[in-house]
């Protein structure tokens, strides 16, 4: 009895002893599974745990003129952030208080030091300090620990307004320029990316300026709050764009338009780029960086829409500058030739409609040929031309010479002048394209509307006898147009002469230009802003500034031997000759000067 | 005392254990040479002053006392209440400066004492009234424990009672009883008796969810013990403890830190020298062959032998993602003063039973 109780304590504790060798084993094998096992796959974990990096935010490329000028650039400022690892002291804040006390004071400092703080986030005090602040800041370093210089960069314009629409701007990313820049750049990521090209150059070359981040390596502990810095990546910086601006040029032609509205554009016939594109009124770019909402709001809502691109974006009714392309039309489907002469008595009467529409000039041009009717614009010669056109013909020559299609590949905003056909017509007025509409649409009044842009590239179109390419401001584009008439080469010097003969004879419309040795040719046109029917309403409407007639001049240089078209808009400016003419000679002037 | 083989083998690898217990420490205070200071302090004197103490007077004046030291450490728990400091919602310590004890660690040796003493005083003969008197103690003196609340220390110490009342003869009709009807009840328990802080480490246990924080835990001490790998990364090498991923990593992970540091061999090494020494303290208490004699001492060695074994093995079993976690400390790795001196306390107890005394 007494053994067998010794025989049970024995076994008892033999047993416990067995149970824990057991468990011991099973801790071992435990071990050599996570320890070699599994050991390269946590050890990964770990280093997942402790290794991190930031992106450095790259700077972004920049814009150059054509001759080399630079428009746009990032320039390096200076912001004072708090340091989260030293945290500010109460005397630190009270010195830095009294450093910078004209821009913020103790009790903001220290309400953002608080929050800072308690998000973990090292929150900016003060941006964009000067050199003298900057200076005052490292002098006193040593006791304002806590607080830590940060760069960065900003993009400066030159402060120019000619610039601005050409140019565009940068604005904060929004979900628009995220669904935008998706579809345009490859694994585009919107998290790392806080502002981008919101218009022009900015916008259309986002992927190539924008630059590549860099990266910084360091370890951290589990809350974030330690680091050591292990490597650096360099940002790479964005390409840099050269855009076919000519500098002096477009600075010029922005100050000829002396506060008046409208648009220049000139086309470089050698390759179809751009060196002038003006919008006025407009303004500097540098101005809508630090912008406040109501002073935006402001601008979008100025009369003058100085954020409105019109070179590029204003469709207005060409008027009489249609005049040399539908007369190419005319004599390539033989509705008239250089002989047919018509009398000009200042009407035309419309029979099938039994309508009388009045031409500008009181009184008519008398006996008119085609070069008469193109040098002193007579609108009863083309109004009679008009009613000949075959539909199907004249949507053809529309759509030839890039009506209703986009014309440049990076111009943005960019809008493309309506070519107007029966479905243009049905969609918005119901009905299709009858004679009378020619009446009207025949010298490019009623429904035709043209952009700047487009109107330069009709002039030059009309240079290089019907032979274009499509404008560009930075990539060349290598397609090649031609609009749909077959005409004669002996057709062609003969236009060319009429457009001489509108700068240089003294019945010509654009007489009064005198571009004198400048070889200029062209075609002045006066676009009506309200449909007038009687000359009393037209005396009416000249009262209001802003009902006169739109001043108009396309043209092309020297007409010898073409390298520049352009077109001018002056808004309200009633006599193309007059005033948008002289503005086209003193801006090709200008370029042909420096060749 | 005598030095044969087997006690050498013993003094050796506690030596070793002590010296990698307080070296481990050091690797996760910071380098903190008070820590380490302490550790070594503690854990040797209190050995060494233990065994001396129970070696001059007899075992048997301690013993008398016993349910006198039961009494007062459950008067301490309690008043713990009153006069500890609050830590992580667990109020359990007392702070005495230079250390601060949680008295609660020390009822596993007291209940022992006590239970002991009671069974010597009928010559460890049970019957149904001193088996019932004896679970009433135990599980009455757990509640304390349980309320204050740490769940899982009370748990351990019902186990590890349990286990006493197995080692000293306990009826087995009565563990079986008792594991029926814990099955039966826990799902009670687990409704109506934890704290959500508790279901939570339960739950988190039985979840597939990294993101709950007792689960991120286990994959922190996870990753610092594979990373180890074979070799380990070297003494102060824990990046783990460093960049402070592995929380309680002082305390009850310290071993992970102690893995990623010396790697699986430095594991195996560990493990065999708690084996070996476990398994030797265990046998060598068992080696009495009269009943006679007095069986106290079998009880107080082979108890204190196996409550440091499985201490280990809960808490390796814990770091390692096996069982959920309980705040349970590893004997001689970690920082905490109190479990220290507790395991010290109990090898000093292991030493002075009489089979070491021959």
């Amino acid at each position: 009895m007494k053994d067998n109780r010794f025989a049970i304590y024995h076994g008892r504790t033999r047993l416990l002893l067995a149970f824990f060798i057991l468990i011991l084993a099973v801790s071992v094998g435990r071990f050599f599974y996570l320890q070699i096992i599994k050991g390269g796959e946590l050890r990964d974990l770990r280093e997942q745990n402790i290794n991190d990096f930031d992106y450095i935010y790259p700077k972004r490329g920049r814009i150059l003129s054509k001759d080399g000028i630079v428009l746009a650039e990032d320039r390096k400022i200076y912001s004072v952030a708090i340091d989260l690892e030293q945290k500010p002291s109460e005397r630190s804040i009270q010195i830095f208080a009294n450093i910078f006390s004209n821009r913020i004071d103790f009790e903001s400092i220290k309400l953002k030091v608080e929050q800072s703080l308690r998000s973990r986030r090292s929150e900016i005090i003060l941006t964009k300090i000067g050199q003298e602040d900057l200076a005052k800041f490292l002098v006193r370093g040593e006791e304002l620990t806590g607080f830590s210089i940060i760069e960065d960069y900003e993009r400066q314009y030159d402060s120019h307004p000619s610039f601005f629409h050409v140019l565009g701007h940068m604005g904060y990313l929004n979900q628009s320029d995220i669904d935008h820049f998706s579809q345009k750049i490859d694994k585009y990521n919107p998290k790392l990316w806080r502002k981008v090209g919101k218009s022009g150059i900015e916008r259309v070359y986002e992927k190539e300026l924008q630059g590549k981040h860099g990266k910084k390596f360091f370890q951290r502990n589990a809350r974030g709050d330690r680091r050591v810095i292990t490597s650096e990546e360099p940002f790479s910086e964005g390409s840099e764009i050269i855009v076919s601006i000519d500098y002096s040029a477009q600075k010029l032609a922005y100050e000829l338009m002396q506060g008046n509205k409208g648009s220049i554009v000139v086309i470089d016939l050698k390759d179809f780029s751009i060196p002038v594109a003006v919008s006025a009124p407009s303004i500097s770019a540098n101005d809508l960086r630090g912008i406040s909402s109501a002073q935006y709001q402001e601008l979008l809502n100025d009369s003058s829409r100085p954020l409105f691109n019109r070179a590029f974006m204003g469709l207005y009714p060409p008027g009489s500058s249609i005049k040399p392309l539908f007369a190419t039309f005319a004599l390539s489907n033989s509705y008239t030739d250089w002989e047919e002469t018509i009398f000009d008595d200042g009407f035309f009467r419309f029979e099938e409609e039994q309508r009388v529409f009045n031409a500008w000039k009181e009184g008519g041009h008398g006996y008119t040929d085609l070069n008469k009717a193109l040098v002193e614009s007579s609108n009863p010669f083309f109004m009679n031309l008009s009613v000949k056109y075959e539909k199907s013909k004249f949507v053809e020559l529309l759509k030839s010479s890039s009506f209703g299609s986009k014309l440049c590949e990076d111009c943005y905003p960019h809008q493309y002048s309506p070519l107007i056909d029966d479905a243009w017509k049905r969609k918005n007025f119901g009905k299709e394209l009858f004679k009378g509409d020619f009446i009207n649409l025949g010298i490019g009044q009623g429904y035709m509307l043209t952009t700047p842009l487009h109107l330069s590239l009709i002039a030059g179109m009309l240079a290089s006898k019907g032979q274009y390419k499509l404008p560009y401001l930075v990539k060349e584009n290598d397609l090649d147009f031609s609009i749909d008439v077959e005409m004669e080469e002996l057709d062609w010097v003969k236009l060319n002469q009429a457009l001489i003969d509108v700068v240089y004879s003294k019945n010509g419309t654009g007489y009064r230009i005198k571009a004198g040795n400048l070889n200029l040719a062209g075609k002045s046109g006066t676009a009506q802003v309200v449909d007038i029917n009687s000359r009393e309403e037209y005396e009416e409407v000249r009262e209001n500034p802003n009902l006169r007639d739109h001043a108009i001049f396309i043209g092309y240089a020297p007409f010898d031997d073409p390298r520049y078209s352009i077109a001018v808009i002056v808004e309200n400016g009633e006599s193309g000759g007059r005033i948008a003419g002289p503005i086209a000679r003193d801006v090709l002037k200008d370029l042909l000067d420096d060749i | 005392m005598t030095f044969d083989l087997r006690t050498t083998i013993i003094i050796f690898s506690l030596a070793l254990i002590i010296l990698m217990g307080s070296l481990t420490v050091y690797s996760v205070t910071s380098i903190d040479i008070y820590y380490f200071s302490r550790f070594l302090l503690i854990s040797i004197f209190a050995i060494l002053l233990v065994t001396l103490i129970f070696n001059q007077i007899n075992l048997n004046r301690i013993l008398s006392v016993g349910w006198v030291l039961f009494i007062l450490n459950i008067i301490i728990v309690l008043s713990v209440e009153l006069l500890g400091n609050e830590v992580k919602g667990s109020k359990r310590w007392i702070d005495f400066g230079f250390l601060s004890i949680q008295p609660s660690e020390f009822m596993k040796i007291t209940f022992a004492l006590f239970v002991i003493q009671y069974l010597r005083f009928y010559s460890f003969q049970f019957n149904p009234f001193r088996t019932l008197f004896l679970l009433a103690a135990l599980f009455l003196s757990a509640i304390p424990i349980i309320i204050q609340p740490d769940l899982g220390t009370g748990l351990v110490y019902i186990l590890l009672g349990l286990m006493l009342l197995f080692i000293c003869g306990m009826h087995r009709f009565y563990f079986i009883i008792m594991g029926v009807f814990g099955i039966l009840l826990s799902p009670i328990i687990y409704s109506f008796g934890l704290t959500s802080y508790q279901k939570s480490r339960i739950i988190s246990w039985f979840s597939s969810d990294q993101t709950l924080s007792e689960k991120w835990n286990i994959l922190q001490s996870e990753i610092s013990i594979g990373s180890g790998g074979l070799f380990g990364e070297g003494f102060l090498n824990s990046k783990q403890n460093e960049f402070n991923f592995l929380p309680e990593a002082d305390t009850d992970f310290i071993f992970s830190i102690y893995a990623e540091q010396f790697g699986f061999l430095g594991v195996l090494a560990i493990f065999i020298l708690v084996g070996l020494f476990i398994l030797l303290t265990t046998i060598i208490s068992m080696e009495q062959k009269r009943l006679t004699d007095d069986l106290s001492p079998y009880f107080l060695g082979t108890y204190f032998s196996l409550v440091i074994g499985f201490s280990f093995l809960l808490n390796i079993l814990m770091v390692s993602g096996l069982i959920p976690v309980v705040g349970l400390p590893l004997p001689f790795f970690t920082k905490g003063g109190s479990s220290l001196l507790c395991f010290s306390i109990m090898i000093g107890l292991i030493f002075s039973s009489r089979s070491f005394l021959r």
